[in-house]
C-alpha cells in the first residue's frame, strides 16, 4: 500500500499522507521516472558519524538498499498505524532517508504551534545511530538547538536498537518534548534557564516562536523537493473538494469491501476450520 | 411461403404505402379479406368433400390472410393504449383461432407449420401494439406451440425457437403477459408454462438453435428471480434443472476419454485446445449456460441446479472419471476438471465444484488426497494435476488454502512452541529475504549475468541531499558497502540486476496486493492465534463432521425426481467413521505398526481396520516402492509420506537415467491410486529421451554457434528451445548423481548398488527378499532414531510434502515443470495469511527438527546447482544462453498480447473465464 520513494508522480501529493490508502499503482509510469527536479537546494546534511556502515543484511551487497528501502517502507507503515496524534510525515521523493514532517501542538505551552521538521535516517539504518530530527525553524525549547534546529533525539535513544526502536517512537518524541519539558542537558540553555526561572518570559519567548513560526507557513518549503510539505491558504477551489474526501472516507472502506468479494472466496464458518462449514454462503 | 411473402412485401416499399392509407380503408380492406377468408373457410372445410380444390383454396386463404396480417400488423394502437379497430375486429371475431382451425383439420404438415410459426413470429415481432395480452391470440398461439411439441423437422425447430426466444423477449419487457401465459396454457391442459416446458428439449442443442432456446430459458430465468410464481413452477413441475445436470453428464461422457496431446510441455487446455474439440465446446456451452442460470435465477432454481450437478454429474460422473484405470483417462479428466473449474464465474457453482473436490469421498479417499498425491506422479499426469493445483490456489478461497494447507499449520506444531510469537513479527530488515537470496546460486549472481536485453531501468535512491543531483556517479550512496566488485551496490542505471529485480518486486506486489484485497473475506486470520493453536491440535482438529453443510442442506431440497440418479449406496456427504476421518492424512498412522501384508499389490485387504492409513496412501506406498526399486519393501518401513513422495519423485529421475532397462517392464506397471501403466507409454518416452539426448551429442555445438541473436522471432526462440532442450538432458545423467548423494539419508538403496539393478527382475509379483538388506540399513537406522514417536508428529499436509519433493528435484524435472512448480510457490508465497508466509518465507522461525522448511529445500537445490556448476567447463555459457533464452521467451509473450506481462501471463492461464459472464447478458 505504501510506495512512494522513486516513482510518485511529484504532483500527486500535496497534503501530507492523508491519501496514502491511494497510493498510485505502479503502472504506466514505472519505467520513467519523473526527472529530477533541477536546482535542488543542497542541503546541509549532518556528516554520517560512526564507522563505515557494513552489511548487515547478506551477502550480495547488491540488495542493500533493497532491504533499507523495505525496512524504510515498513516504517513509514507504522507510522502511519499509529496514529500519532498532530503529526504527519512524508517521504522525500529524493530519498527515502529523509522525511519531512509538521507537527501540530494542540494545547500546553506550545498551543497552536505547527512546527516543519525534517528526519534524516542514516544510511545504515537499523544499524546506526538514530535518526535525526531537525525543525526547519528553531523552536524555542530547552531541547532544541536554537541554530540548528535540531532536536535532542539522542537522549531518548541512546543506543539504536534495531527491532526495538522504530521511527514513528522519534515522532512521537517530538511531540512529548512540547507537552512535558526538560531542562537537564539543554542545547538551549537559556530556554531552559528562561523556563525553570521565569516562566512568564519563557512563555511569552514561546509564543513570539510560534507566531514567528506561523507566519511563515506559507512560504515555499526549504528543500526543493516534490514531496516536501508546503501549506497554501485555503482555497475553496482547491480545498473544498479535498475535505469532502476525507470527511467521506470513512464510507469508503465497506464499499471496498464489497466490491473486493469477487476476488476472494470464503465458505468457512467464523471460529470454525471446517470448509463449507457456512451455512448459507453470504456470496450467492 | 405465406409468411414470406408477407415479410417480403414488409421489407419493400409496402409499408410507406401504407403509412399514407388512413385507417378506416385499412379497415374496410380488413373486413372485407376476412368475408372472403370466411367464405372459403365455410364452403371448403376440408373435413367436407370439396367443392374447390384444397390447394386452390389454400392459397387464396394464404394470399386474403397474408393482407390481414399485414393491415394488423402496421396498426396502431388505439388511443389512451385500446386496441386499434382491426385488433378489435380480430379479437372479437376470433380470426386467428378460426385461422389455426382451419389448417389444422387439413392435413398439418411440416410445412403449414413452419408457415404459421412464421406468422406468428413476425406478428408478435413487429406488431405495433401488444397482442399477446388478448386472448383470441394467444390461444391459437399456445395450440400451435404445442401441436409443434412432438416436432422433428429442423427447420420446425429452429422456427419454433426462434419464436419461444421471441415470445420470451416479450416476456422480459413485459413481465404483466406471464400471467396469461399460464392461464392460457392451463385452458390447453398442457404444462403450466408451456413455452419454457417447450424449450427444455433444446437446452443443450448445438449451434444458433440450442443458442437460442438457451438465451430464451435465460430470460425466464431472470423472470423468475423476480417472479415467485415462475420459480416455483420450474422447481416444482419441470424437469429443467435435472435435465441441464444430466445434460452436462450426457454430454461428458461424449468427451474424448483420452486427449490427444501436442507435447510433453502440455499442462493445461487453453482456449486454442478446446476450440478444435467440437464436443468440449458443446459441453463448455452447457457449463456456462448452467453458470448464468444460477447467476440470474431464483434463489429456490440455483439451489436446485447446483444441487442436480453435485448429484448428478460430479459425483455419478466425475468422480468416476477421476478414477479411471489408465493414466492418460485420469490425466484427461483431470485436464476437463481444470478447465470447467476455469470456465465458472458464479461463485455458487464454483462452491459446489470446490466442495465435490474438498469434500466428497470417492471410496472413502478423499478427491482432494487423490489428486495431491498425483502430482508426483510421473509423466504428463503430474504437471496435469499441478496445473489444477495453480488453479485451484488461485482462487483465493479460504476453503481450498484451509484443506490444502492451513489446516495443518493452525495447530503450529511444526514450529517450536516458543516460535508461535514469530509468526506474527514482521521482519523489519529483510533477514528472511537476505537468506533466501543467498541461496541464489554463485552462476547466477548478478556479477555474472548478460546485458539485458530489456530496457534499463534504475531507482531513485539517494542519500538525503548529500549528493549532488546530476552528475552520473553520485548515486552510489552505498559506496562504503561495496564488497569487491567496486559497483555493486550502486543504485543507478547500469545494474542489471536492479532491472530484474525491480521487474521481480513489481509483480510481486502486484499479486501480493490483490491477494491480500481478495482474503479480506476470510474468516479468519490463519496467524497462530486466530484459529486458536491449542483448539486444534491433531485429532481434535476435525469438528463434528458436516454440520450444517451447505451442499448438504442443498441436498435436501432435490426433489424425488432424480434421487436415483445419485450413485448408489450412501448418499453423498454421509459422516464416515470418525477413524477414517481422523486417519485421513493425520500423521498418527504413521507412528501405528501397519499390518504387513503378504500380497503387496492385488491383495488388497477387504475392509480397513481402523489402524490403517487409507488405502489410497498403503496404495501410494505399495505402488511407490515398487516404481522406485522394483523390489518388495516392508510397508511399515516407511516413515511418512514425505519419504514415499521422495522415492517416486526420485522414480522419475531413475527411470530417466534407466530408460533402457524398464523398456521390458511388465505390460502394465502399477502405478499408484489404481493407475496402470501401458508399456507403450514408457518406451515411447524411452525413445524420446534417447533421442534427446542422442541429438544432444551431436548437436550441440553447432547449436551454439548458430544461436547468433540477428535471427529473429520464432526462429531464435525455436533454437535457444534446442538449446535448453540439449541443457537439460545433458544435465540430466550428471545430475542424478548429485541429488541422491544429498539424499542419502532417506534413499534406501546405496548408489552404486542401484546401478547394478536388473529392472526386469523386480516387478510387482517377484518380490526379491535379497535385495532386502541395504535398503533395510538405511531405513532401520532412521526408524530407530525415532522408535518413540509421540502421536502428534508434525507433518505439514501432503500437498507441501509433494511439492517441495518436486522442488528439490528441480534440476532433473523439465523446465515446464520448474515453471507450474515456481509458479505455484509465488502463489503461496504471495498469501499474507502468517502462518503460511512464515512457513514459507520466514527463515527466522525456528522448526520442529523434522519439518522440511522452503529454505532447507532451496539449500538443496542451490547445492546441486553448484556442484554441477563447478563440473562443467562452460557452464557459464550455458547459462548466459539459457538466460538469453528465458528473456527471449517472455519477450515473446509480450510481443503477443499488449505490453502488460501479467496480462498476458493471465491470458494464458485463465484464458477462459472471461467468456462467461459477457457471453451470457440477456438480450435486452
Amino acid at each position: 500500500m505504501f510506495c512512494p520513494f522513486y516513482n510518485r508522480q511529484p504532483d500527486e501529493e500535496q497534503g501530507g499522507h492523508a491519501d496514502q490508502k491511494t497510493s498510485p499503482a505502479r503502472t504506466s509510469h514505472k519505467k520513467h521516472l519523473p526527472p529530477i527536479p533541477k536546482n535542488a537546494v543542497p542541503i546541509t546534511k549532518p556528516a554520517s558519524v560512526g564507522t563505515p556502515s557494513h552489511l548487515a543484511n547478506g551477502t550480495h551487497a547488491s540488495y542493500g538498499p533493497f532491504y533499507l528501502e523495505y525496512s524504510l517502507m515498513a516504517e513509514f507503515t507504522l507510522v502511519i498505524k499509529q496514529k500519532l496524534p498532530g503529526i504527519y510525515v512524508q517521504p522525500s521523493y529524493k530519498s527515502a532517508l529523509m522525511w519531512f514532517g509538521v507537527i501540530f501542538i494542540r494545547h500546553g505551552l506550545y498551543q497552536d504551534g505547527v512546527f516543519k521538521f525534517t528526519v534524516y535516517i542514516p544510511d545504515n539504518y537499523p544499524d546506526g545511530e538514530c535518526p535525526k530530527l531537525v525543525f526547519d525553524t528553531p523552536v524555542f525549547h530547552p531541547l532544541v538547538d536554537p541554530v540548528s534546529g535540531e532536536l535532542d533525539v539522542k537522549r531518548a535513544f541512546t543506543k539504536w536498537r534495531r527491532n526495538h526502536n522504530h521511527i514513528w517512537q522519534v515522532l512521537m518524541y517530538a511531540r512529548t518534548v512540547f507537552y512535558k519539558i526538560n531542562t537537564a542537558e539543554p542545547l538551549n540553555p537559556e530556554a531552559a534557564v528562561l523556563y525553570e526561572k521565569d516562566g512568564q518570559l519563557f512563555k511569552s519567548k514561546v509564543v513570539d516562536g510560534v507566531k514567528l513560526c506561523n507566519s511563515h507557513l506559507f512560504d515555499q518549503p526549504k528543500v526543493d523537493d516534490p514531496f516536501a510539505i508546503s501549506f497554501s491558504p485555503w482555497n475553496p477551489a482547491v480545498h473544498d473538494e479535498a475535505k469532502e474526501r476525507m470527511f467521506t472516507f470513512k464510507r469508503r472502506p465497506e464499499e471496498h469491501h464489497k466490491g473486493a468479494q469477487v476476488s476472494g472466496l470464503s465458505w468457512v464458518k467464523p471460529g470454525s476450520t471446517q470448509p463449507f462449514s457456512k451455512v448459507d454462503s453470504p456470496q450467492s | 411461403m405465406m409468411a414470406s411473402v408477407v415479410a417480403n412485401g414488409n421489407q419493400d416499399g409496402q409499408s410507406l404505402v401504407l403509412n399514407g392509407v388512413d385507417p378506416e380503408t385499412c379497415m374496410i380492406v380488413f373486413k372485407n379479406h376476412w368475408a372472403q377468408v370466411v367464405k372459403i373457410l365455410e364452403k371448403h372445410d376440408p373435413l367436407r368433400s370439396s367443392s374447390m380444390h384444397p390447394t386452390l383454396s389454400a392459397s387464396a386463404v394464404q394470399n386474403y390472410v397474408e393482407h390481414m396480417l399485414f393491415l394488423l400488423m402496421e396498426e396502431e394502437s388505439g388511443q389512451g393504449g385500446c386496441m386499434g379497430p382491426i385488433l378489435e375486429f380480430v379479437v372479437m371475431e376470433n380470426v386467428m383461432e378460426r385461422l389455426f382451425v382451419w389448417s389444422l383439420r387439413r392435413e398439418f404438415t411440416d410445412e403449414m407449420k413452419l408457415e404459421q410459426l412464421k406468422m406468428y413470429e413476425m406478428l408478435v415481432g413487429q406488431a405495433r401494439q401488444p397482442l399477446l395480452h388478448h386472448k383470441p391470440i394467444l390461444r391459437p398461439l399456445m395450440m400451435l406451440l404445442s401441436s409443434c411439441s412432438g416436432t422433428a423437422a429442423p427447420a420446425v425447430e429452429a422456427e419454433l425457437v426462434l419464436l419461444l426466444n421471441q415470445l420470451c423477449c416479450i416476456l422480459a419487457k413485459d413481465p404483466s403477459i406471464l400471467e396469461l401465459f399460464f392461464h392460457t396454457s392451463e385452458d390447453q391442459g398442457a404444462t403450466n408454462f408451456l413455452i419454457f416446458s417447450l424449450l427444455i428439449p433444446y437446452i443443450h442443442r448445438e449451434g444458433t438453435v440450442g443458442q437460442q432456446a438457451r438465451d430464451a430459458l435465460l430470460l425466464i430465468m431472470s423472470l423468475s428471480a423476480e417472479n415467485e410464481r415462475v420459480a416455483r413452477h420450474v422447481v416444482e413441475n419441470t424437469y429443467f434443472c435435472p435435465v441441464l445436470a444430466t445434460g452436462l453428464s450426457g454430454l461428458y461422457s461424449s468427451l474424448p476419454t483420452k486427449l490427444e496431446v501436442p507435447n510433453e510441455e502440455w499442462h493445461c487446455l487453453h482456449k486454442v485446445d478446446w476450440m478444435r474439440m467440437p464436443s468440449l465446446v458443446q459441453f463448455l456451452n452447457s457449463l456456462e449456460f448452467c453458470n448464468a442460470v444460477i447467476q440470474v435465477a431464483h434463489p429456490s432454481i440455483k439451489d436446485q441446479l447446483v444441487a442436480y450437478i453435485y448429484n448428478g454429474f460430479l459425483v455419478p460422473v466425475l468422480a468416476p472419471a477421476l478414477h479411471k484405470l489408465t493414466l492418460e483417462e485420469v490425466m484427461t479428466t483431470t485436464a476437463y476438471l481444470d478447465l470447467f473449474l476455469r470456465s465458472i464465474s458464479e461463485t455458487s457453482l464454483l462452491q459446489t465444484f470446490l466442495s465435490f473436490i474438498l469434500l466428497h469421498q470417492h471410496e472413502s479417499v478423499y478427491i482432494l488426497d487423490t489428486l495431491v498425491s498425483r502430482i508426483n506422479t510421473p509423466f504428463q499426469l503430474g504437471t496435469v494435476s499441478m496445473a489444477l493445483f495453480r488453479t485451484l490456489i488461485g482462487f483465493y478461497c479460504e476453503d481450498v488454502m484451509l484443506q490444502l494447507i492451513l489446516r495443518y499449520l493452525i495447530p503450529c506444531n511444526h514450529m517450536m512452541l516458543s516460535q508461535r510469537r514469530v509468526v506474527r513479527e514482521r521482519d523489519f530488515y529483510s533477514t528472511s529475504a537476505a537468506k533466501m537470496l543467498a541461496l541464489t546460486p554463485s552462476c547466477c549472481s548478478p556479477d555474472h549475468s548478460p546485458p539485458p536485453l530489456r530496457q534499463l531501468d534504475s531507482i531513485l535512491f539517494s542519500k538525503g541531499g548529500a549528493d549532488t543531483p546530476n552528475s552520473s556517479n553520485e548515486q552510489k550512496s552505498f559506496s562504503e558497502e561495496d564488497d569487491s566488485s567496486g559497483n555493486s551496490c550502486t543504485i543507478g542505471s547500469e545494474i542489471y540486476l536492479d532491472v530484474s529485480y525491480l521487474h521481480y518486486l513489481y509483480d510481486a506486489r502486484l499479486s501480493i496486493s490483490s491477494c491480500i484485497r481478495a482474503c479480506q473475506v476470510w474468516s479468519a486470520l490463519y496467524d497462530a492465534e486466530d484459529p486458536p493453536p491449542e483448539k486444534y491440535q491433531p485429532g481434535v482438529l476435525e469438528e463434528p463432521k458436516l454440520e450444517g453443510r451447505q451442499t448438504q442442506t442443498a441436498l435436501k431440497r432435490v426433489p424425488k425426481l432424480l434421487v436415483s440418479n445419485a450413485r448408489s449406496g450412501l448418499p453423498r456427504g454421509e459422516p464416515p467413521s470418525i477413524h477414517q476421518l481422523e486417519l485421513e492424512w493425520d500423521d498418527s498412522y504413521d507412528a501405528c505398526p501397519v499390518q504387513t501384508t503378504e500380497t503387496p499389490v492385488e491383495g488388497k485387504p477387504a475392509h480397513l481396520s481402523p489402524s490403517e492409513p487409507p488405502k489410497h496412501i498403503q496404495e501410494m506406498r505399495r505402488t511407490a516402492i515398487m516404481l522406485v526399486k522394483g523390489s518388495y519393501i516392508e510397508e511399515n518401513e516407511f516413515q511418512d509420506d514425505v519419504m514415499v513422495y521422495n522415492l517416486v519423485a526420485k522414480k522419475d529421475s531413475s527411470e530417466a537415467e534407466h530408460a533402457e532397462e524398464t523398456q521390458s517392464d511388465p505390460a502394465h506397471a502399477p502405478l499408484r491410486n489404481g493407475l496402470t501403466l501401458p508399456t507403450s507409454l514408457v518406451s515411447d518416452n524411452d525413445k524420446n529421451s534417447l533421442k534427446a539426448k542422442a541429438k544432444g551429442q551431436t548437436d550441440c555445438n553447432g547449436n551454439l554457434q548458430n544461436a547468433t541473436p540477428v535471427e529473429s522471432g520464432e526462429d531464435f526462440l525455436a533454437q535457444y528451445e534446442e538449446l535448453i532442450c540439449i541443457l537439460d538432458s545433458e544435465g540430466r545423467g550428471k545430475r542424478v548423481k548429485g541429488d541422491r548423494e544429498l539424499n542419502k539419508p532417506v534413499s534406501p538403496v546405496e548408489e552404486e548398488e542401484e546401478e547394478e539393478m536388473d529392472f526386469m527382475s523386480f516387478t510387482a509379483e517377484t518380490p526379491e527378499p535379497e535385495k532386502l538388506q541395504s535398503p533395510f540399513g538405511t531405513v532401520q537406522r532412521l526408524r530407530s532414531g525415532s522408535s518413540n514417536r509421540c502421536y502428534s508428529v508434525p507433518f505439514t499436509g501432503p500437498f507441501i510434502s509433494v511439492l517441495f519433493s518436486r522442488l528439490e528435484n528441480m534440476l532433473t524435472n523439465p523446465l515446464h515443470v520448474n515453471l507450474l512448480l515456481t509458479g505455484i510457490l509465488a502463489q503461496l508465497a504471495a498469501y499474507p495469511q502468517p502462518l503460511l508466509r512464515s512457513f514459507l518465507l520466514n527463515t527466522n522461525l525456528v522448526f520442529q527438527p523434522t519439518v522440511r522448511s522452503l529454505y532447507q529445500v532451496l539449500a538443496t537445490v542451490k547445492s546441486q546447482i553448484e556442484e554441477l556448476s563447478a563440473s562443467r567447463l562452460d557452464f557459464p555459457e550455458r547459462i548466459t544462453a539459457a538466460q538469453h533464452w528465458l528473456l527471449a521467451r517472455e519477450a515473446s509473450f509480450t510481443a503477443t498480447g499488449d505490453n502488460n506481462r501479467l496480462r498476458v501471463k493471465l491470458q494464458c492461464e485463465i484464458g477462459f473465464s472471461d467468456r462467461i459472464g459477457k457471453g451470457w447478458e440477456p438480450l435486452p
